[in-house]
């Protein structure tokens, strides 16, 4: 179980680390006025302060329990919590395996996996399903767009 | 009376076999867009995007716009029907539309939702006929220091206008900027905020950003809750939908009331969102019948509709004719507009006439044409409802990655991409506005270039933001707006100074 507040203090994190991260970053490009006008790092050091202020302002407002927060103690119940891994483990774990497997074969595994092992289908469906996935990306992109996919490393290895 | 004679000229462009083939590609693709859960306008038109860059620019502009007309039409299909909103822009047809169809009357429910929209999309296409050359014509005059001041109006209008809490907002454009500024600067020329990572030099595309906030941040929201899909019946009496349509200037005052809200909305980048539920909001405090809202009401699903579709044509008005979008969906199409050469703005007007006046008349014969497939197909669509949420969502992932990857074959777009999901959903999930995180990531950079170059012109004072009336309105408008939430807060504890803002969680629900 997730709450709301530990939700809210996790973005506010997040977006601050952000913004402190593009303050540092933008001041190797030079802040300030220079013959050549403002300078390039003026800018995005700007909004990186605005960012780390506005951050500050959202994790006082997550610290300090306000009535809005108050009404909604939980964001994510356990059981959502579940379905969300359910849906995002898998998708980056497709997303890991692709300079690997290639976008055809890491799709087509993609789409098995996530449907017969929580046998949501038989496995016959599911990999006809697979089939017909890894074939549509082949025959849209490769044939109707000439866009190349990614076939991976162990196509390269196979000599494709 | 120019431009009735352009707009003869668009028609002969829009009403061409090819173009007309394309409508109904980009409406039916737009209808099941809108119909998924998790798949959207903006990264629909986003997904199409990479697929438009080999065409004419104004053939690969009708394709996005029917999509996008498409996939207005197709979120209320389901949010009639299912009470699942297809669209978050279509949430508040679910209150009254789905209590209706519930009752027996899908089909007056449906003829009456797609009427209204018709209705609002008119009227925000005739308003861009009118008033979007004029607008050009005047912005023509402009120079960098009112370009930057009607920028930073437009965003401040979201902080002041947008319904989600003021600094989130804030931080959610500030991100925008921040994120629009890594890679390489136009202006001079050094690298900036990679972070050690050299193939940031690019830059992050706002399809990248778009596809992961809008598609796998939306799934993600998605699959938290379980579908039912308790359908209600699908069949179309089609004497009930002459019926419906015709008892619609009945309530002609809602009608114009709506598009009125709408096309303001959408022109001040409030975004179709919004403005669906101002308008519900406003109908249900005035309307006489205003106690049975939530019931199945008529003016219930007249309201967000007219309201929702004169917001989401009326977002392209500002897009063309200054170069800022009023929606997240319009950003995109901007996006494209870029990549296919063509510079928005008020020279438009005069470079690509035969672009904009062909996108223009394009609005109006696609409408009629979204109106025709939607009621044709609404059967098909509704079957696809009962296809399970756990087949659909891998789809949705993988179109979503090999989306990011096409834009420019990389592999870091992708992981990029999933990076993007994650943040969109916890910006979901909080109620930071998405819509001006995207607008800034599209037109970040144009806004900083604008204030460069009027400091270059004015050797570094500020006095150059109210060196004339124009300049010095635009910003003080600005400024206002900013200060506006800051104002009502301040008014709501001079009046109440013990009770705590109740009214939050609907201010909340709004921006869903």
């Amino acid at each position: 179980m997730i709450s709301r507040r530990a939700l809210e203090l996790a973005t506010a994190v997040l977006t601050g680390s952000f913004g402190v991260a593009v303050v540092v970053s933008s001041l190797d490009n030079g802040i300030g006025w220079s013959s050549a006008g403002v300078d390039a790092g003026t800018f995005p050091c700007l909004t990186g302060i605005i960012v780390v202020l506005g951050s500050l302002y959202n994790l006082l407002r997550g610290v300090v329990p306000a009535a809005t927060l108050a009404n909604v103690p939980i964001a994510i119940t356990s059981i959502e919590l579940r379905r969300l891994a359910g849906l995002f483990v898998p998708a980056a774990i497709f997303v890991a395996a692709i300079p690997l497997a290639g976008m055809y074969v890491a799709s087509a595994l993609y789409v098995f996996a996530v449907l017969a092992i929580p046998r949501h289908q038989s496995v016959p469906r599911a990999l006809a399903m697979a089939g017909a996935t890894a074939l549509a990306l082949y025959l849209v992109f490769e044939r109707m767009f000439q866009v190349s996919l990614p076939h991976g490393a162990l196509a390269a290895a196979l000599g494709f | 009376m120019d431009n009735l004679q352009e707009l003869l000229h668009g028609f002969t462009i829009a009403v061409t076999a090819p173009h007309l083939l394309l409508m109904v590609v980009g409406v039916l693709l737009g209808i099941l867009v809108g119909v998924l859960p998790g798949l959207g306008a903006p990264n629909g038109v986003s997904l199409l995007l990479p697929l438009t860059f080999g065409m004419q620019p104004v053939s690969a502009i009708i394709l996005l716009s029917s999509m996008y007309w498409g996939a207005l039409f197709g979120g209320s299909v389901t949010s009639i029907l299912f009470n699942i909103p297809g669209e978050p822009s279509s949430v508040a047809t679910t209150f009254d539309g789905y209590p209706m169809a519930r009752d027996g009357r899908p089909t007056t429910a449906l003829a009456t939702a797609f009427g209204s929209a018709a209705f609002g999309a008119l009227v925000g296409v005739i308003l861009i006929t009118f008033l979007a050359s004029w607008v050009a014509q005047a912005a023509l005059a402009f120079g960098p220091a009112e370009y930057f001041a009607v920028y930073f109006l437009a965003f401040a209008s979201f902080v002041g206008m947008g319904g989600a809490a003021p600094i989130k907002t804030v931080v959610a454009l500030a991100l925008g900027f921040a994120i629009a500024a890594i890679g390489i600067d136009t202006v001079s020329g050094s690298v900036r905020l990679t972070m050690g990572v050299d193939e940031l030099v690019k830059g992050v595309s706002f399809v990248v950003a778009v596809m992961g906030l809008f598609g796998i941040g939306e799934l993600l929201v998605a699959v938290e809750e379980e579908f039912h899909a308790r359908a209600v019946s699908s069949k179309i009496d089609w004497r009930e939908v002459f019926r419906a349509v015709g008892r619609l200037p009945r309530h002609g005052v809602a009608l114009l009331r709506s598009a009125a809200i709408g096309c303001w909305m959408g022109i001040t980048p409030g975004g179709p969102t919004a403005a669906s539920f101002m308008s519900y909001g406003i109908a249900r405090r005035f309307s006489r019948r205003g106690r049975h809202f939530g019931t199945g009401e008529v003016e219930g699903i007249i309201s967000p509709e007219t309201a929702d579709h004169a917001a989401g044509t009326s977002a392209l008005l500002p897009m063309l004719s200054l170069g800022i979008p009023g929606s997240a969906t319009a950003a995109v199409m901007m996006g494209g507009l870029m990549i296919w050469g063509l510079n928005p703005g008020p020279m438009l007007f005069v470079d690509s006439k035969d672009f904009v006046w062909g996108l223009i008349a394009s609005m109006y014969v696609g409408n009629i044409v979204a109106v025709a497939l939607v009621l044709l197909t609404v059967p098909v669509f509704a079957a696809l409802m009962r296809i399970p949420f756990v087949v659909i969502a891998p789809l949705i992932v993988i179109i979503c990655v090999v989306g990011a990857y096409s834009v420019s074959n990389s592999y870091l777009d992708v992981v990029m991409m999933l990076g993007f999901g994650v943040v969109g959903y916890l910006f979901k999930k909080l109620f930071y506005p998405l819509a001006p995180l995207v607008l800034a990531i599209v037109i970040g950079d144009k806004a900083e270039d604008a204030f460069r170059q009027s400091m270059l012109i004015s050797k570094g004072s500020l006095g150059i933001f109210f060196a004339n009336k124009l300049v010095t309105c635009l910003i003080v408008g600005g400024i206002a707006l900013l200060l506006l939430p800051l104002l009502l807060q301040l008014t709501r504890l001079w009046r109440k100074p013990a009770s705590p803002a109740t009214d939050a969680p609907v201010q909340e629900r709004a921006i869903i």
